[in-house]
C-alpha cells in the first residue's frame, strides 16, 4: 500500500500551519506516520497519542535525524499534561 | 471534543494556530489506475460512524467558534490517494482500517477486480479520500 505518494497532505499541512520554527502539538499522532512529514521544519514536536503501543512504536520508529526534535507522550487531548502557552502550532490530524 | 479544544487553546501561546486536518464522508472514488489511464470502478460506501464523526467535529469547532476560544481563519478540501498492487490488498485495508467508517462494496470491488485483470500486473488500485483543512487562531 502507498499513501499519499504525492504528498499532497503534507504540503496543505504546511500551507495551513506555517510550521517553520514552531513549536508543534499533535494530537493523536498515533505512531508517527504524519510526523515523520513534517517534523524537520519544525523547532519542536510533541506527539500524543491514548494508546500506549502506538506511543512506543513512534518512539522507537523515529527516524535518528528528527530525535533531537520530536517526542512521544502517553496523553488525551483532554487533559494536557503541558503548562499554559507551550506552544505555537497545534495538529488536530485525523482526530477531531 | 469541546474539552479538548477548551485543553488545545490553553497550551497555545496567544495568537497560536490550531490545524484541523481529517478525512469526510464523501463516497469517495474507487478507481484503477493503468499507465496514465484512470478507469473508476465506483464509490465507497459512507457509514453511519464516519458522518457521525464529521457532524461532531463541526459542532464542536462551532462551540469552540462561538465561545471565543478560536477564529477560524481559512479551510480548504484536497483529495488523498491510497494505491494497492492488488484489489484484495485493497479489500484487507478497508476492512482491517476503515471497516467502521467505509464500506467496500461488493460490485465496486469486482469492477476493480476485472478491470485490475485487463490492464496487468502493472495496474493499481486507488481510493481517493477527501480532506478537509482548516485554520484556526487562538482567541484572546
Amino acid at each position: 500500500m502507498q499513501r499519499d505518494p504525492e504528498g499532497i497532505e503534507t504540503a496543505y499541512l504546511h500551507e495551513f500551519g506555517a510550521l517553520a520554527g514552531a513549536r508543534v502539538l499533535e494530537i493523536g499522532c498515533g505512531a508517527g506516520r504524519l510526523t515523520w512529514r513534517y517534523a524537520a521544519a519544525a523547532r519542536r514536536v510533541t506527539g500524543i497519542e491514548p494508546d500506549i503501543e502506538r506511543v512506543r512504536l513512534a518512539s522507537r520508529e523515529c527516524p535518528a535525524g528528527l530525535r533531537p526534535i520530536v517526542t512521544f507522550a502517553l496523553a488525551r487531548s483532554e487533559a494536557l499534561p503541558f503548562p499554559r502557552g507551550t506552544f505555537d502550532r497545534a495538529i488536530f490530524a485525523w482526530s477531531l | 471534543m469541546v474539552h479538548a479544544l477548551k485543553e488545545i487553546r490553553r497550551a497555545l501561546i496567544p495568537g497560536g494556530l490550531l490545524i484541523d486536518l481529517r478525512p469526510v464522508a464523501s463516497h469517495w472514488p474507487v478507481e484503477v489506475m493503468a499507465g496514465a489511464e484512470t478507469f473508476a470502478a465506483g464509490q465507497v460506501q459512507d457509514l453511519p460512524a464516519q458522518i457521525a464523526d464529521d457532524a461532531a467535529s463541526e459542532a464542536a469547532l462551532a462551540q469552540a467558534e462561538s465561545a471565543g476560544w478560536f477564529i477560524r481563519e481559512s479551510a480548504g478540501a484536497f483529495d488523498l490517494a491510497y494505491y494497492w498492487d492488488t484489489p484484495d490488498e485493497m479489500k484487507t485495508y478497508v476492512d482491517e482500517d476503515w471497516r467502521d467508517y467505509i464500506g467496500l462494496p461488493d460490485d465496486v470491488l469486482a469492477q476493480a477486480r476485472r478491470m485490475m485483470a485487463a490492464h496487468g500486473a502493472a495496474a493499481r488500485a486507488r481510493v481517493r479520500l477527501r480532506m478537509f483543512v482548516s485554520r484556526w487562531r487562538r482567541g484572546t
